[in-house]
């Protein structure tokens, strides 16, 4: 068994996992975190992407061991009791997602970018979603409410 | 050297098959306190039809779409509705809403015309009220109008229809008969660009004007058309499954069945043509399918336009394209097409 303390969502957890699970599996199967889905479980989907350490990965990529000592920010870290994320707000705003599967990758990656780049391009934000595969929705939405969600992260713009 | 052209696509789609039974059934309440219960069997799969559907009790109700609670798909209570298939559930759940959100009003008028002294059929449910026509400040709240419904009158108001597109049959001589209820139309053009020496192709844009009849809800009909429009370029350009002698499909994974993601969407124009159909709810037809049939043509016109190559099975991906600008000649469209 592999121990690993890590911080999720601002929390200390610990648990202690066979050496070959995966964070996806660790967080969902352990924590009971299901927001980070489980879609493809080899990479290809994007719709288990979580934050570690500032950066989006895919958490089916990477091994419970490997987040020891580290920082993951999952889609249940955005909302607060009160309030959704100015980006969840932006995607139910704009109709982003339409079955939604994809939706807390969607998310996460764009929280992500913003993080990092607060005023990106149309291209830059391309960019940043192209490891989440959508099959509803032609992504167009969902651009167009990053783009407003940097506009109010940015405070250039009242949250709707 | 990279060259672009454009192309353009036409289509009309079908909307509310007759072939065989097609029916959705719904019950509307009115409650107490002014919100209505609606109970329908379809299912929402992200495209935003319960809230169309709510939206539609709610315009003949003269009440909000807040006030509607939308109960569905719970196959031990919802009453039955042939499914979310077939471009179909705003056409035909829809019109099964309308009218049965239509008989519960009609009960509220029957209850309301003594109390504001006037007849039935000189009533019209409006702002939340029930109310006279031409006479807006002769009124009464809708909720109480029901609560007096069931409490005094001992009529709720209630009402639970069905809706079965209308059939005729085909005529077994000339063939003619009437498949469908209605049609929707489309229109897309395609702006692309052609590597010419690797036949690669990239879609830069689409426009895409679509008549829907009434665009009930005009963000979710977009939503729609551009979704639609992913899958019309994944058809045009990338997805394709393969099969070997077996019949196993050898490329059963997202790293092999390629599909838009998106650096591959184009970017997109959408144009909604409304018009009236008098057989759809409040005008309504449909959305759905249709969305993604003219994207593939536009697009291989489009392809067509920048290097004269015509590709004539799908997709176009770029050693077909390579292969068609190779063999300026067409030959390959003999290998397509039928003979004659």
């Amino acid at each position: 068994m592999t121990d690993v303390t890590l911080t999720i969502n601002g929390e200390e957890r610990s648990a202690s996992v066979p050496p070959e699970t995966s964070l996806l599996r660790l967080l969902r199967d352990e924590f009971f975190l299901t927001g980070s889905k489980l879609g493809c479980d080899v990479g290809d989907c994007g719709a288990c992407t979580v934050i570690v350490d500032g950066l989006p990965v895919n958490a089916c990529l990477m091994l419970a061991g490997q987040v020891d000592g580290r920082d993951v920010v999952t889609i249940e870290g955005l909302a607060t009791l009160e309030d959704l994320h100015p980006i969840q707000k932006a995607f139910e705003e704009f109709a982003s997602l339409q079955c939604g599967f994809c939706g807390p990758g969607v998310i996460i990656s764009a929280k992500g970018l913003l993080d990092r780049n607060p005023d990106p391009t149309k291209e830059e934000i391309k960019d940043a979603l192209s490891g989440n595969l959508c099959r509803c929705t032609g992504y167009t939405k969902m651009i167009e409410a990053v783009q407003d969600a940097a506009r109010i992260l940015r405070g250039e713009k009242e949250a709707a | 050297m990279k060259k672009r052209g454009k192309g353009m696509g036409c289509m009309w789609y079908p909307i509310g098959f007759t072939v065989m039974a097609n029916p959705s059934a719904a019950t509307v309440k009115v409650n107490e306190d002014g919100t209505a219960t609606l109970i329908t069997g379809t299912v929402e799969t992200g495209q935003g039809s319960l809230t169309v559907l709510g939206q539609i009790a709610a315009e003949e109700l003269g009440i909000s779409t807040d006030d509607v609670h939308v109960v569905s798909a719970d196959t031990d209570a919802t009453p039955m509705d042939t499914g979310a298939i077939a471009s179909r559930t705003t056409y035909v759940t829809g019109n099964a809403i309308q009218l049965a959100a239509e008989k519960a009003k009609n009960i509220l008028f029957d209850v309301a015309a003594p109390m504001l002294g006037v007849r039935p059929d000189q009533l019209e449910a409006k702002d939340r009220r029930i109310q006279v026509k031409g006479f807006p400040q002769s009124c009464l709240p809708i909720g109480e109008v029901a609560a007096h419904a069931q409490n005094g009158a001992g009529t709720p108001a209630l009402g639970s229809a069905s809706y079965n597109p209308p059939t005729v049959a085909m005529d077994p001589e000339t063939g003619q008969g009437k498949p469908f209820s209605t049609y929707v139309y489309a229109t897309q053009i395609a702006e692309v660009e052609v590597d010419e020496e690797t036949g690669e192709v990239e879609v830069l844009r689409i426009a895409a004007a679509h008549d829907c009849g009434t665009a009930i809800n005009p963000m979710l009909v977009e939503g729609q058309i551009q979704g639609g429009i992913s899958m019309g370029v994944g058809m045009a350009i990338q997805e394709e499954m393969l099969f070997d002698d077996e019949g196993r499909q050898i490329n059963p994974n997202l790293t092999n069945y390629i599909m838009p993601t998106s650096l591959d969407m184009p970017d997109l124009e959408v144009d909604i043509v409304e018009n009236f159909d008098p057989t759809g709810p409040f005008g309504a037809k449909g959305v759905g399918e249709p969305t993604a049939v003219a994207t593939s043509a536009a697009i291989c016109n489009a392809i067509y336009d920048a290097v004269g190559a015509r590709i004539y099975n799908l997709p176009a991906t770029a050693e077909k394209v390579l292969a068609a600008i190779k063999s300026k000649d067409h030959s390959d469209r003999q290998k397509y097409l039928p003979a004659g």
